[in-house]
């Protein structure tokens, strides 16, 4: 595993355990390298001064040619475990001397030579001189024991240096870097708490006054502004949503009862126009007649303005009943219902395969009214008319149905226009409406947790969408 | 007569050699290798090693300091008596110092003529008369040696023995204090002490 992927805490402990193992082991080596240098110095140093004290209580017995004395001279080197053997050469570098004193001659050099390191001993050649008369030469030869002796107690010292000091590092560390890994695993801790249960009320606890202290400090702070914009927010979102629905449904209220109460006199003018053609329709002059007809005829159009809206009204109000709606049903229906309207119309139907839905099969049957009404209406213009109604399943995975028409069209810089009340694009005189219809369709649709649009050309017809939530759907 | 050892005769020939005598030793080697002249080699032989012990004697022994009036004075080795080094003992001490001190060979014939030795080497010739010449030679400081049998014991500083084939010396210790010499511990160690040195 990488070492940035591991825990903190583990990450801390191997870089310090890591920084002192290497440390120490450099230590060790240059340590142990310095003291192989200083003892093969040292050891050649010690046993030159062996050498040279040999050669100097050496004088006399090689003046006086006695062996004995130069053997019992020798003999002392006993006392060095590493002493393999020693000897003196007289002046022709014959040897004069041996220890021990039974060594066969094969042991020593032939002739004096150079001192040195060689085949896994040390010679050392120190001359015997008297008075500035070189009298001979002592040779000792030393196996080298002592030094291996000592490079592996060198290697177990350090073995055990590292060791215990790994294991104490080991100790420390552990101890320290809680001091670094705690605030850090206490933070992640809370920023993990946070973030799953979306409690913004929970602290970081902080442990020091160090960089983690200040970055505990200002998480903390930052929990709380998140958790103070929170709660306001919420306040903010609620107190809105209260006005905005007393605003909704005092203006519902009062379009409702503005509606019921024009709905009173308006009948009160048509059947006063009704009574007055039936009493005296001779007596009026043709004139007469006509201007009567015309107020026949707008408090009509005003009795179905005041009814539309009604319905809106009501739309947004009443208690929605869902139940399974057949679509195929809905719109056959409906067609059926506009009969009388279109006979004698050109209508190509085209109507595509629609399924099943949830919702209030009243408002639904509404909202088909009004989008087969319409498009029946603008492309009455047109022989043939094509209307074009199918579904299809969106990529949101929403119902995504449409009535697709061949009439009038519209700008599409008017598109949002088409959906509010009494927004009309056509003239009265043109395409007769309330302007109500497209924002009823629309409020059912959104009260079945749908949306809709349109699309369309100027005298290219127009598509009216609507979508229905796919959890709906079967 | 004692035969001296092959070692020692290397030896011997190798010392002659650090002291330039090549042509001499040549010389010597060619006698002391003749059969019909064995006697005469043997004591030949036998006087060149203490012919080089006397020599040797001069650095392991320390006269009084005050017994040199200046560093230029030469140590002078005498002989009192018949000879038996011949030329040998002036090769082999020609040219060598001690301490400074050049090293000369005096040689002479009666005790009283005896003056300014450090080191006198009385001849077997002197045997009969050792007991007067010891007690007239007392007042002067000088190492005494001689290889006439007793000769320690009977007060001479050091004596010449032969012991297995080789040449080994006894130190009589009251004499050497007598005569106020020092002598290296090295020294002591490779001779036989005769006396305590306390008297």
């Amino acid at each position: 595993m990488p070492l940035r992927n591991i825990p903190i805490r583990r990450k801390l402990m191997t870089v310090s355990l890591l920084t002192s193992g290497a440390v120490l082991l450099l230590t060790c080596a240059a340590f142990i390298a310095y003291e192989v240098i200083t003892l093969h110095k040292s050891m050649v140093q010690g046993y030159t001064t062996r050498a040279q004290i040999i050669a100097a209580n050496s004088t006399a017995a090689l003046a006086f040619q006695n062996e004995a004395d130069a053997t019992d001279v020798l003999a002392a080197l006993k006392t060095d475990p590493h002493m393999m053997a020693a000897c003196v050469y007289d002046g022709t570098g014959e040897i004069f001397a041996k220890f021990p004193a039974n060594a066969s001659a094969g042991v020593f050099p032939a002739k004096p030579g150079q001192s040195g390191y060689r085949q896994g001993h040390l010679e050392i050649f120190s001359p015997i001189v008297q008075n500035g008369r070189a009298l001979g030469t002592v040779y000792i030869q030393s196996d080298l024991s002592a030094l291996t002796d000592r490079y592996y107690a060198y290697a177990w010292l350090a073995l055990g240096i590292i060791v215990c000091s790994i294991f104490v590092a080991y100790l420390i560390s552990r101890a320290l870097q809680k001091q670094i890994s705690q605030p850090i695993i206490a933070l992640a801790e809370t920023a993990k708490a946070i973030s799953k249960h979306r409690d913004f009320s929970v602290r970081a606890t902080k442990i020091g006054d160090d960089e983690l202290g200040l970055l505990t400090d200002a998480f903390n702070e930052m929990l709380a502004e998140i958790y103070k914009l929170n709660l306001t927010l919420e306040l903010r979102v609620h107190q809105r949503t209260a006005q905005l629905e007393a605003a909704n449904k005092e203006l519902e209220a009062f379009s409702y009862s503005v509606s019921h109460d024009l709905r009173a006199p308006l009948r009160h003018i048509d059947g006063f126009v009704d009574m007055l053609r039936k009493d005296s329709e001779q007596n009026l002059s043709e004139t007469g007649r006509r201007y009567l007809g015309i107020i026949s005829e707008a408090s009509k159009s005003m009795g179905r303005l005041i009814d539309d809206l009604l319905v809106f009204s009501r739309m947004g109000r009443s208690e929605m009943r869902r139940t399974t709606v057949k679509m195929d049903e809905l719109v056959a229906d409906t067609i059926q219902d506009m009969a009388h309207e279109i006979q004698g119309r050109a209508i190509e139907w085209n109507i595509g395969k629609l399924p099943e839905v949830n919702g209030d099969r009243a408002m639904l049957k509404q909202v088909w009214v009004n989008l087969i009404s319409n498009a029946v209406k603008y492309s009455r213009n047109r022989s043939p008319a094509i209307i074009k109604i199918s579904c299809r399943k969106n990529e949101s995975g929403e119902l995504e149905f449409s009535v697709q028409d061949n009439g009038a069209g519209f700008d599409m810089k008017y598109a949002g226009k088409l959906f509010g009340v009494f927004q009309r694009l056509h003239q009265t005189e043109e395409f007769e409406g309330t302007g109500i219809g497209l924002a009823n369709v629309l409020r059912i649709i959104q009260r079945h947790g749908g949306r809709a649009w349109a699309e369309g050309k100027v005298d290219a017809g127009a598509t009216i969408y609507f979508t229905m939530p796919a959890s709906d759907a079967n | 007569m004692p035969v001296l050892s092959a070692p020692t005769c290397r030896w011997m020939s190798e010392s002659l050699k650090r002291l330039s005598r090549i042509r001499f030793v040549f010389f010597i080697l060619l006698f002391s290798g003749g059969l019909d002249l064995a006697a005469q080699t043997e004591i030949s032989k036998e006087y060149q090693v203490k012919a080089v012990f006397l020599f040797n004697f001069a650095q392991f022994v320390e006269w009084p300091t005050n017994s040199f009036s200046d560093a230029q004075v030469p140590l002078t080795i005498g002989v009192l008596g018949d000879d038996p080094f011949g030329d040998f003992l002036d090769a082999t001490v020609r040219g060598e110092k001690v301490g400074g001190h050049p090293l000369v060979v005096q040689r002479f014939r009666r005790v009283e003529d005896v003056k300014d030795c450090r080191i006198l080497f009385i001849s077997r010739s002197e045997s009969r008369q050792m007991k007067r010449i010891l007690a007239d030679l007392k007042q002067q400081k000088m190492l005494t040696v001689s290889d006439v049998e007793s000769f320690s014991e009977s007060g001479g500083v050091i004596g010449f023995v032969t012991v297995q084939n080789k040449i080994r010396f006894k130190i009589n210790l009251d004499a050497g204090k007598n005569a106020n010499l020092a002598f290296s511990s090295k020294l002591l160690r490779l001779a036989e002490i005769v006396g305590s040195g306390k008297n």
